[in-house]
């Protein structure tokens, strides 16, 4: 499967993830939350930069509780909870914040 | 440059036998239109709906992962004549096939205990007959009434229809063994199942979600490839949480070699929400139990897809990092967290596969080798070792869903049953509330979870849920008369595919979660008497 | 001797040595395939003694076929009681002078064969108009059946109704077994009886009827539920010690 942008061509798994992490850039990832019916905030932007750079340290996206931990340094306690992480990705950060942010899909039993 | 573009593109066009068989040129299922059936309460046995899932198929795994897994690429070209032959050669390597294939009289009785069936409506997803897809092959070229009667006896071709629908149906089920609880002659469909995904890896036609995680187990020592500095880091940021939480320092060590106790557990447990709930009970366990005690960065995952794949060469290897694990940290116990099939593995295969479990290996004889969590942590509530404050979880009105693989292939403590007994005796022990669901629905009869077996996949989430349904009609009708509003497990996968399921059904992902969650609530931490 | 006689002489002995021969032959390959891991079902017995007392209750009362399902058990245990009744009826043309339990038992003779005629044709209407069965059933589970129903039926005219003389039915089945032919009786009925029970006999081995033996090589219902304390060993498998892993970690970059 590949997808199309401003003349490139993206390379993306069966499920849609971007095969090439380095190809990422936030047009793609524009193009991603389009398709995934996102209007990509501020908030949106910071969880995906996050799960990038941790990716960037660690090979792997980070534990969901580690997100959130991150979330509540950014935005506050009151925004620091798994109910505001699905408010800002409906079907889950794995689903949709992982691979708007470009990352492979987390595999196993999650 | 122009004549080969051209080519690639006619290529595309036609359908390869592989693409035909995997339907992978199919438009691909939409998680967010997957719509769940209608909460009753009932479970109804439904009228057939024929094909009704006959395009539901798991993606394929890509040439390398096939290939890094030891297995061809791609659907081989004499693929008829290989598939026969491997099913000759599981023929004489496992009873359970020979005789399996054998003796049934279908006689039905199995026919309305699956829950693909039952949510589904398809009847090849009926027990006998997903089994009488391979049955079928195995008349046609083993058997003497095969070969004399042909289709009257039920023998076929292996043809690319029928490859096919193998491709489907074997991986609409999740080895869960409900059928065989109820055949005269205890078939064990998911050995069937087993055989003929093997075979098919075999002619390279492999399921990609089973195949990537082994590759990533294989690897790296977990399903999810997290790697020991993921790993370390994860349980540093878990010990800050707790200490956060509850203001005391337990500790969730990683590679101490000499630890009294060798965890291992789901590395879904190192990720996960709400896994991670449970593994934080554990510590805690371990903590207030004052026991010394360490994961290992490299057998980080109690999980063993290779069983789902019927591969024992891979469930093998996979299996061995844990032996090594033993060897280097030296522990004197072995423990594993909450995980269904891992369970299975580690109960009824680790002996056998990577044994002796003894004190040849250091391990202490007096101790069940290995030992279910749920086992320990329960013992030590019952000599008094831990206290559970049980008011802590009064918010909490849990059920307990049985694990298909605990239920039905493993056992705690010393009595038959106590796989059922002990899990429910730790709720009783950490909850004041704890209600049961139908009792045809619970025990050695509970129904899966919907996602195990390998099928914890999203491009087939419409038989995930669909395969939930008699599951979240027997909890719903619990939650109408006793309120029930916690759903306790001691497996990965049925955590997992709840949480994802639970809202489809309408009801809060939140309220699925694993009994050491419950027990993280209750314990009272702090100096002991 | 009769033209018939030869031919049914020729026909007992080819259909008991294919019943007898294949029989033996599928069992010992039961028996020598090799189960290498537990795969007990759960609640599992756990020990030997156990084991013995779950296979009798599958085996002597169908329990996890009356867990199942109440009416094919029903009719299932119908036929299989009456088909076993009527067996032990039919003892009696196989001794000069028969036991006295025999003869107690053929008191229950026309129970016997209509309890198990009647079990098979309600198996048979239950295949038909149930949806399921009817999806999974093949002409030969349909066609076994009526085999077995023709021979119930049979017997049952033979024993009631036509003037068979038994006496010369037990002195031809005494001569098969003793290597001593003798005229085979000329009754119709009889003749059909015999030449369908024979036919039985060649399909048998060949058949789903091989549950019969197969089930007691059913791992998930023979084995005993002790894998912590007693290793099973797999003939098969490798040694641990032969297993290559990757050897550790590459990916710790970053």
């Amino acid at each position: 499967m590949s997808f199309e942008l401003d003349g490139k061509t993206y390379e993306t798994d069966d499920d849609g993830y971007l095969v090439n992490l380095d190809e990422w850039n936030e047009g793609v990832a524009g193009y991603m939350a389009e398709q995934e019916g996102i209007d990509m905030t501020e908030a949106h932007w910071e969880v995906v930069n996050f799960l990038r750079d941790y990716y960037q340290e660690y090979n792997i996206a980070p534990a969901i509780k580690i997100l959130i931990k991150e979330m509540k340094k950014m935005f506050g306690p009151e925004k620091g909870n798994s109910a505001y992480l699905y408010d800002l990705y409906p079907a889950g950060p794995a689903l949709q914040a992982c691979k708007i942010a470009g990352l492979p899909k987390p595999t196993g039993c999650v | 440059m122009a004549e080969t573009a051209d080519t690639a593109a006619e290529q595309e066009e036609v359908l390869t036998d592989q693409d035909i068989v995997t339907g992978a040129k199919e438009p691909s299922l939409k998680p967010a239109d997957v719509k769940a059936p209608e909460l009753t309460g009932d479970i109804q046995i439904p009228h057939l709906v024929k094909g009704a899932m006959a395009k539901s198929k798991c993606h394929a795994a890509k040439p390398e992962t096939m290939e890094a897994m030891g297995f061809p690429g791609r659907l081989v070209d004499n693929w008829e004549e290989a598939a026969v032959k491997k099913l000759g050669e599981l023929l004489t390597k496992y009873k359970s096939l020979q005789v399996y294939l054998d003796i049934c009289v279908r006689c039905g009785s199995c026919t309305d205990k699956c829950q693909f069936f039952l949510g589904s409506k398809d009847p090849k997803n009926m027990p006998v007959a997903r089994a009488d897809l391979l049955r079928k092959v195995y008349k046609k070229y083993f058997t003497t009434e095969g070969k004399i009667f042909g289709s009257l006896a039920g023998a076929a071709k292996l043809d690319l229809e029928l490859l096919g629908e193998w491709y489907t149906y074997f991986h609409q089920c999740s080895q869960c063994r409900r059928c065989s609880v109820f055949c005269p002659y205890g078939i064990d469909t998911a050995e069937i199942s087993m055989a003929a995904r093997e075979i098919m890896d075999s002619i390279g036609i492999g399921q990609k979600y089973v195949n990537t995680v082994l590759v990533k187990l294989h690897e790296i020592g977990n399903n999810l490839g997290m790697n020991p500095k993921a790993l370390k880091a994860t349980m540093e940021s878990t010990e800050e949480d707790i200490q956060e939480e509850d203001g005391v320092a337990v500790k969730l060590p990683v590679d101490q070699v000499g630890a009294e106790v060798l965890l291992i557990t789901p590395s879904a447990d190192f990720f996960a929400t709400p896994h991670i709930e449970s593994l934080i009970g554990y510590a805690k366990v371990f903590h207030q139990a004052g026991i010394s005690w360490t994961l290992s960065s490299t057998a980080s995952e109690a999980g063993n897809f290779g069983m789902f794949i019927g591969s024992y060469e891979h469930m093998q290897k996979a299996a061995m990092r844990i032996r090594k694990a033993i060897e280097e940290l030296k522990p004197k116990r072995l423990i594993v967290g909450e995980c269904g099939h891992a369970w299975r593995i580690a109960y009824a295969f680790w002996n056998t596969m990577i044994g002796p479990l003894d004190n040849s290996l250091g391990l202490k004889l007096e101790y069940p080798r290995p030992q279910h969590i749920c086992e320990y942590t329960l013992d030590l509530v019952e000599r008094g070792a831990i206290k559970l404050d049980k008011s802590a979880n009064d918010d909490v009105i849990p059920t307990f869903h049985d694990s298909c693989n605990v239920a039905r292939a493993t056992r705690m403590g010393d009595r038959p049953g106590g796989q059922f007994e002990i899990p429910r005796a730790l709720i009783n022990a950490a909850c004041n509330r704890y209600v049961e669901m139908d009792s045809d629905t619970i025990k050695e009869k509970t129904f899966c979870c919907g996602g195990g077996g390998g099928l914890l996949s999203d491009e087939i989430l419409d038989v995930r849920v669909q395969g939930a349904m008699p599951r979240m009609q027997a909890y719903h009708a619990i939650k109408e008369e006793n309120g029930a509003n916690f759903f306790a497990l001691i497996c990965a996968i049925c955590k997992a595919q709840f949480t994802k399921v639970f809202p489809k059904y309408g009801i809060p992902m939140i309220e699925v979660g694993g009994i050491h969650q419950l027990v993280a609530k209750a314990i009272e931490l702090g100096a002991k008497e | 001797m009769s033209g018939l006689t030869i031919f049914f002489v020729i026909y007992a002995y080819v259909a008991i040595a294919v019943f007898i021969l294949g029989f033996l032959y599928r069992i010992w390959k039961f028996g020598k395939t090799p189960a290498p891991l537990k795969i007990d079902q759960t609640p599992a017995p756990t020990s030997d003694g156990g084991v013995v007392g779950r296979m009798i209750l599958e085996v002597g009362v169908f329990k996890s076929l009356l867990k199942s399902n109440r009416i094919i058990w029903l009719f299932g245990y119908m036929f299989h009681i009456g088909l076993f009744l009527a067996l032990l009826k039919h003892f009696r043309f196989f001794f000069a002078y028969g036991p006295g339990w025999i003869a107690y038992i053929t008191t229950f003779e026309i129970y016997a064969g209509l309890i198990m005629l009647f079990g098979l044709i309600m198996l048979f209407v239950l295949r038909l108009v149930v949806d399921r069965t009817a999806f999974i059933s093949v002409m030969n589970d349909y066609l076994l059946l009526i085999l077995l129903a023709a021979i119930a039926s049979s017997g049952l005219i033979i024993k009631h109704f036509s003037r068979t003389n038994l006496t010369t039915v037990k002195e031809f089945i005494l001569g098969i077994v003793s290597f001593n032919p003798q005229e085979m009786p000329s009754e119709v009925m009889f003749i059909i009886h015999i030449s369908l029970v024979f036919l039985l006999f060649i399909y048998f081995p060949f058949s789903k009827l091989m549950h019969s033996g197969g089930v007691f090589f059913s791992p998930t219902r023979n084995q005993v539920d002790n894998p912590r304390d007693r290793r099973w060993v797999n003939p098969w498998g490798k040694a641990p010690e032969n297993i290559e892993i990757a050897s550790n970690m590459t990916q710790d970059e970053g």
